[in-house]
Order: C-alpha cells, then structure tokens, then sequence
C-alpha cells in the first residue's frame, strides 16, 4: 500500500518500491534516521552523491488525528558532519501520505550545474528543468508554482542559500497562505537540496484515495479524546493561539535565561518590546493574524502573519527562536526590524536560528555594529548574491567566526546554540551537548508523564536531576517526531494521564497494533541509538558533546556557569 | 516597607492593563513581611490566574516574604514547553 519514492539525480529517472518489513513500522524522524544509517555511507562528503535527503510524513499524517501534518527531512548534515532530522510544518506532508508515498528519497547527483524540480501526482512523477524558479526566492518560487499548478499545492523548496550549498541554508514548506513561513530549518538541509540539484518539490494529491485505517470506530474515538485533551490545557488552547511561541520571550528574561549580546548575559534590557504580548498587540492594531495553524487539522493554531506598518504582510511563522536569535541575541530592539530579517531568511532560505547566532558573532567580529537592525537587514541581503561577505554569512555561525578572528562562538557539533542559556536552564543545556543533531532545542522537548521519572523539583540553575531530565526528554521527543505530530501537543500531554495512551490508541486504531506506551519509550531509545551509532561512524567521540570554555564564565543575572564533567554529561545517553 | 520591581507576562498582561494597573518593570510599595501570595491580590489578582512566580530570577513557593529590592515575574498557566519542568514550575503546589 505505502511506498518509497526514489529519484535518481543524475539520471533524472524515479522508481516506486516496497516498504520492507525492516522499515515498515517507523515513518517520520524514525524512518529518516533509519535509512540515513542503512543507506548513507558515514564519513561520505554530505555534498556528494553518497548522501541522501529522505524526506518521511509521520506514521499518524494523512488521517484526521488533530496536529498529524508534520514532516520529517533527514540526511548527513554539511553543517555538523553528523546525523540529521529537521522537522517542519507546512502542507505538503499530508499529501504526500494520501498518495500513499511513505518517504521521497533524493539520492546521487546531477554531473552538471542544472537545477530541476520535482512534480508528484497520483498519476506520475516529473522531473523537469527550474529554469523558470533558478535564483528565485522561495515567496515568487512558490507563487509561480501554485500559478504553474494549483493553489495549494504541497511545495518543499530552497532559495538561492541552498542552491549555492551554504551551510546555514534550510528548506522552506508553503504554509496554507502560500508562505514559505515554515521550514525544516536546521542543519543546512537546503545545501544538501542544493547539492542534488533539486530546487522544489510539488506535490498534488487530487484525486488521492483516504488514508487506509484498520479500525475507524476505535480511531474516532481515540481522536475525540485527543481533541478533548489538546483543547482542554491552557498552553495549547490559550497560550500558543494567543502569542504564539514568543510568549516564552518574556518568560526566559525573566528565568535570566534569555541569551543577550553572544550569550553574555540572560536578561536583555528590551524584552518587553519584542515580547510575544506585545507582538500580538502590534498585529491586532495593524490588522495581521494572532493566530494560524500551519497545517489542515491543527487546534492549536500558534503561527501567525506579522503585518508592517502600512498594513502588508511583512512575513509568517514568527517564533520565539527567531525573534530571540535576531533580536536579544544581536541586541537588536526593534520587533519591526526582526520581522524583515525573518522574512529575509524565509525567502533566502535560511535557518533563522543559525542566523541569528551569526549575526551576533558578526557584531563580535566588528563587520557590523551591535544592535544595528538596518546593518543586520542589509547583511544579510548579500547572502544568496555573488557578493563573498555573503557567502561567508550565509555558512553559519563557526565559519563566520573563523573568517572574523573571533574567539566566541556559542556552537556544538558547529551547530549554533539555540534561545536558553545553557548555564541557566541545565537540563536544556545537557541536551545542547549531547543530542546527535548538535546544539539543539527540540531534540528533548516532548514528555509524558510515564516517562517522566524525574522526583522532586527540579533546578534549572543546578546539575541535579538535569541528566535525567534531559534523557527523558529526548527520548520521548524521538518517540513524537516520528507519528507526524507537532511537538507541541507534548504540553498538553505533559499534564494529562492518558495522553501517551491516546496517542497508542490512535496508532493502535490505524495500523491493527497493540502498542502500550513503553513501547513508546522504546521506539525513542531506538532511534536514539539509530542516531548515535552514525555519529560514532562518521568520527563523533564524547569530545563533540561539549560546549565551548567560555561557558565557564557566570552568567549574569544567576552568576551560574557550566559545570558537568564529560562524565556526567555521558550519562544522558544511557538508555538502560 | 518593601519596593519590589513588578513584572507580569502572557494574558496577566490584558488583564491588568484593562484594570489600569502596571504589569511591567513597576516598582511596587509592599507591607513588611509581605509575601509573594500578597503581591498577587494587591494587583488584583487570583491566585489561580498565577502559575509560577518568579523571585529574582527563580521559581519560588507563594508563601516566600519579599524584600526590599526583590524583582517578580508573574506567569499564569499556559506557558508553552518544557521549561516548565526545566525552569521547575511544573509540580510546585502553589495551591
């Protein structure tokens, strides 16, 4: 029934086959990680053909369960030299699964410069010439597709970041307004796209046949359930629709956890006025959207659209990390200013999260001046023209450093740290050091309330009981990212006893299983350790699980630093 | 008498603003031996509008007294992500 979808670069030729018993029961960050390690050879070039770009729905997209529609891309990535999955929103995943397409695959490359585009449809695959798309932005790239072949097409696509290979470039997902609002952001995914000389990927499922359930009786009611449980918790149906992520600006201030100036200090002076409340204050007055899903089926609703002045959209998607990473991070105080930068990496294709901390290595650098958001804006536009200073940018945060002579650089595995100083919010910190995908945020973000063993309170200013939390965190999150959910139904899960179980039954009521929830917790270990023995294979040691010395500085406000040993750290990846 | 300085986050915002009472960076005179429990109700607030306070930076039990100098955070419930846990706002009976 469900089939894998390879396409063959260099040829320019597809094949549908099988799904093998061996792969039959993962989809998502499951399913990527799993055949990035079976089929990638660990210490290829991530630009060179041996890579490969899989790019999986989850094993629940494609139904009616509430908040389905994520979707997984994995490769090796060509920013950390490790294991990659990138996770996004967007409309394409849904589609793909009607089609009955478990995962596209991208393997090889093309022996000339030429850049194509994919089209799926329920009656074949074309792979034709871009040269209508090459060196477009992804806003025109999706505009002329959906006018090319429908609005509302599924479109996966990168902008000139990744059709010159640079390392921060990520790959951007049309959201339901046509946007390039979404994306699977980290890790320089769109220079692998790139490499394969792939520019978009459109997928149509008109006419697509309902996703096949085993027991729809048991899946409706499983799906009320779940409905109930995300409708009822105030963080997914007030919170998130209300201020979406950014709500978590103010907050992780006032945590003194907010990383200012390069990750100097946790409190930055002008938090208020790029605060999630006051964001949705300044879009209500200027007749933006509060509140957006960013794929059919989605209650929670936590996107939003971000207007200028004059009352035109200014750009989509406007989250707590960017607003963080090009904002407190640079010190740039004016939300308008942001709200470009974020518009001007969604249509370069550029992870926001990466450029943030780039900018911020920049100013330490001295290439432009701190908190100087016109500087920034026209920075930043040189990355995707001929101009070098550009192509220096648009390599991220450690390559940045390195041309600048700068001795600050807040990066693991060379991925650039991410919104909450590691020094004040330790557990987060342990999962910075030792997530497979490098310095990353929602790598251990998801958590049940059977899983969670931690007792007692935790402190995020000290070690205790942040190890634990840290794995526990990972592997439950493992466990989501591969179902197709978005991570943010982990919040209302995290306070309701039966949320893994509702999740099981779902998965239960839709493949004819009888999973119970450690089987849950044992799918995460497993694609943990999926994760890690590629890393070990490609060269990774304990050594790669540090944060940089200057860490060991106090942070203001707490005065806390970073103080595990390798030891202590290590324990985070004891799955037994 | 103590003077603490005031902050208050996500919907608490509205809330207070639409009593014309201040929610951010507000230096409020509090009775000695004040605690954060009275703090909350000389804004006008519930109890159960409050989640978490933060003193000083940290997650802190509504029955803590304030000292002269002290800065609060007030969070009400739906704050996204683990950092409830991570911060250790998760589990702490306010009640």
């Amino acid at each position: 029934m469900s089939k894998i979808l390879r396409i063959d670069t260099k040829k320019k030729t597809y094949a549908f086959e099988e799904v093998g018993a061996d792969l039959a029961a993962l989809g998502g960050r499951g399913l990527t990680s799993r055949m990035i390690l079976n089929e990638v050879p660990p210490t290829c070039h991530p630009l060179s053909k041996d890579n490969k770009l899989v790019v999986a729905p989850g094993l629940l997209t494609g139904t009616v369960a509430a908040n389905s529609g994520r979707i997984s891309v994995g490769a090796k990535s060509p920013l950390t030299g490790g294991i990659k999955e990138s996770n996004s929103g967007g409309i394409l995943s849904q589609k793909l699964a009607k089609l009955g397409i478990k995962a596209v695959v991208l393997e090889d490359k093309p022996d000339n410069a030429g850049l194509s585009i994919v089209v799926i449809n329920k009656d074949r695959v074309e792979i034709l010439p871009a040269d209508p798309y090459v060196g477009l932005g992804n806003k025109e790239v999706i505009n002329r597709l959906w006018d090319t072949y429908g609005k509302r097409m599924g479109v996966m696509s990168i902008g000139p970041a990744g059709e010159q290979r640079l390392t921060a470039a990520c790959i951007n997902f049309a959201d339901p307004g046509g946007r390039p609002g979404r994306a699977a952001g980290r890790g320089g995914l769109g220079a692998v796209m790139g490499s394969k000389g792939i520019k978009a990927i459109v997928v149509d499922d008109t006419g697509a046949t309902r996703v096949p359930v085993a027991d729809p009786e048991a899946f409706k009611a499983a799906n009320k359930r779940w409905v109930e449980i995300l409708r009822a918790h105030p963080v997914t149906s007030q919170g998130l629709p209300a201020y979406g992520t950014a709500i978590l600006v103010n907050i992780i201030n006032e945590a003194g956890a907010l990383p200012t100036k390069n990750f100097r200090s946790g409190r930055f002076e002008f938090a208020q006025g790029i605060s999630g409340e006051h964001m949705a204050e300044v879009i209500e007055a200027r007749g933006g959207k509060t509140k957006e899903g960013c794929h059919p089926g989605c209650v929670i609703q936590c996107s939003n659209v971000y207007h200028d002045e004059s009352g035109n959209v200014v750009t989509s998607g406007f989250e707590y990390e960017t607003i963080w990473a090009l904002g407190a991070n640079t010190t740039i105080k004016e939300l308008d200013d942001v709200a470009q930068l974020d518009a001007l990496c969604d249509d370069i294709g550029l992870d926001t999260i990466e450029t943030g901390v780039t900018l911020g290595v920049a100013m330490e650098g001295g290439l432009i001046p701190w908190g100087d958001g016109k500087a920034a804006i026209d920075l930043l536009e040189k990355v995707g023209t001929g101009d070098p200073v550009g192509k220096i940018i648009g390599n991220g945060s450690v390559f940045t450093g390195q041309a600048l002579g700068v001795d600050r650089i807040p990066a693991v595995k060379r991925q650039g740290l991410p919104a909450y100083d590691p020094r004040a919010v330790k557990g987060q910190g342990v999962t910075y050091c030792t997530s497979a995908m490098g310095a990353d945020h929602t790598a251990g973000y998801a958590v049940a309330p059977n899983i969670l063993k931690v007792g007692g309170d935790v402190d995020p200013l000290k070690k205790a009981g942040n190890v634990d939390v840290s794995k526990n965190l990972q592997i439950a999150t493992a466990a989501v990212d591969s179902t197709g959910l978005c991570l943010f139904v982990a919040f209302a899960v995290l306070d309701t006893e039966d949320g893994v179980q509702t999740i099981v039954d779902l998965l239960n009521a839709q493949y004819g299983l009888s999973l119970t929830p450690d089987d849950v917790v044992s799918l995460g270990i497993s694609i943990l350790k999926d994760e890690e023995t590629f890393n070990e294979r490609a060269g990774f040691t304990k050594i790669q699980d540090r944060l940089p010395d200057f860490f060991k500085e106090p942070l203001p406000p707490h005065g806390v630093t970073w103080d595990f040993t390798d030891e202590e750290i290590q324990q985070a990846k004891q799955y037994t | 008498m103590a003077t603490v300085l005031f902050n208050a986050f996500s919907f608490l915002q509205k809330k207070l603003k639409a009593q014309n009472r201040p929610y951010a960076g507000a230096w409020i005179d509090l009775a000695d031996e004040s605690t954060v429990a009275d703090l909350i109700s000389l804004m006008g607030l519930e109890r159960t509008d409050v989640e978490a306070a933060l003193v000083n930076g940290t997650v802190t039990p509504f029955d803590t007294v304030l000292r002269d100098g002290d800065r609060v955070g007030l969070i009400p419930p739906g704050t996204p992500g683990p950092y409830r846990v991570l911060l250790g706002m998760r589990g702490r009976d306010n009640r």
